[in-house]
């Protein structure tokens, strides 16, 4: 064998492994180029890792984001006051401009209601309390449209809150609950401002008027709705010192059940038709 | 019947968590402060009574008597609640529940020792210990001896 024969007979030898790998090597470089370079297959790869981020980030979104969104729009805001109200003066006209067509349309089928009943008995009992009344005819079927009405009474023992009885048209509320917090809302009313003597004695709520009416040991709460008229008011409280002369002086030293009972009874009989005989 | 139960004790003592675990049965890890009162209600039924609890959570102060009284006013019954882990909201528990026995005589008195589960039966050991008044260790996270707090309580107003 010659010196050159033998030398490349070696060199086979030694670094034919090297070869194979190398090729291999080759192979798979050229096979990650082409999914680089080819948007089809590299799409096939990262698209799945970018789904999940995209679901992850969805979920996570308001805690790693919420902050900074809500500061930028408060600045926003801020900085902008006269565009926030350009965009925002359509919408918000629009919904005014809905409720009232929607509540003159509630005032005109009353009004509709009343005309009808322009040559009943009711219409000329107004025009005759008118003509004595010196008020006018107008101002009267007005306040006949939006009469107050008693919608609950609660009589609540001071201290405790505890409910001694109450009266409900539509049972729709907590009794108990509604007794204790509204005892807590007048205890804190007074307190802070430290009134010995005064106490609270109404709280307006949207269309509804708590009248409260204190007594020593307890106080009766009337949710009315509607125009609260000073003859209205007059006539409740009348009829609340009736009833607390009559029946609750009476009922004081009953046990609790028939105590609650003799008062719940009572106020069924003084307020069941205190709004139709107004 | 009908009773009303106060909650009273310092700030940060878990009054409002047992409130919540006694009437909703939830624990939230959430630290939200009282402010005035919260009012919760809950029917109640042992040896063949019912009763309504009215449930007053009120605002935690270190001291009793700068909480308004007229929330106390009125009250069937008390729980007095401290915290395990805080030593300052016990240390002066007698001058705090004379104050409320004045305020209230006639009302029987439930302390409960709040978060037990943050402290290790040993601990708990050398607290009841130190205080020369029997209370109930409960913990509003896991609900351990919350019901029978109340109830215990509820027996003790019949």
């Amino acid at each position: 064998m010659s010196k050159g024969l033998a030398f490349d007979k070696l060199r086979e030898i030694l670094l034919e492994k090297d070869w194979e790998e190398r090729e291999e090597f080759a192979q798979k470089l050229s096979d990650l180029d082409d999914q680089l370079n080819s948007r089809n297959r590299l799409e096939e790869k990262i698209q799945p890792i970018l789904d999940d981020e995209r679901e992850s980030l969805r979920h996570r979104f308001p805690d790693l984001f919420g902050p900074q969104i809500t500061e930028t729009i408060s600045k926003q805001i801020r900085e902008s006051q006269d565009e926030v109200v350009e965009a925002l003066y359509p919408i918000l006209g629009r919904m005014i401009k809905k409720y009232i067509t929607s509540e003159i349309e509630k005032l005109s089928e009353k009004v509709d209601e009343q005309m009808k009943l322009a040559f009943s008995w009711e219409a000329w009992k107004i025009r005759i309390k008118a003509w004595f009344t010196g008020t006018p005819q107008k101002n009267m079927i007005i306040s006949k449209l939006i009469e107050p009405k008693i919608e609950e009474i609660f009589i609540v023992e001071k201290q405790s809150g505890m409910l001694m009885g109450s009266f409900s048209k539509n049972h729709s509320v907590d009794q108990e609950m509604i007794a204790a917090m509204l005892t807590a809302i007048k205890t804190f009313v007074e307190d802070a401002f430290k009134s010995e003597t005064q106490e609270l004695d109404s709280i307006d709520y949207d269309n509804y008027k708590i009248v409260i009416k204190n007594f020593k040991s307890f106080f009766i709460a009337v949710v009315t709705s509607g125009g609260m008229s000073m003859a209205f008011r007059d006539k409740l409280d009348d009829t609340l010192l009736d009833f607390a002369e009559k029946v609750l002086r009476k009922a004081k030293d009953a046990d609790e059940e028939v105590k609650q009972e003799r008062i719940t009874s009572g106020l069924e009989q003084y307020f069941d038709n205190f709004d139709k005989n107004e | 019947m009908n009773k009303k139960v106060i909650l009273v004790g310092h700030f940060g003592v878990g009054k409002t968590s047992l409130v919540q675990q006694f009437v909703y049965s939830k624990f939230s890890e959430k630290y939200l402060t009282t402010i005035g009162v919260k009012i919760d209600k809950k029917v109640v039924e042992f040896d063949g009574y019912q009763m309504t609890l009215l449930i007053w959570d009120i605002a935690g102060e270190t001291e009793q008597n700068s909480v308004s009284k007229s929330y106390k006013l009125g009250s069937h019954g008390i729980i007095y609640v401290f915290d395990l882990t805080r030593p300052s909201t016990y240390e002066n528990l007698d001058k705090q529940l004379d104050y409320l026995k004045t305020l209230l005589p006639n009302a029987p008195i439930q302390i409960l020792g709040n978060k037990k589960d943050l402290i290790s039966e040993e601990e708990l050991n050398s607290i009841k210990e130190s205080i020369p008044l029997s209370f109930k260790a409960t913990s509003a996270k896991t609900g351990e001896h919350v019901e029978e707090a109340f109830i215990d309580l509820a027996k003790a107003m019949l």
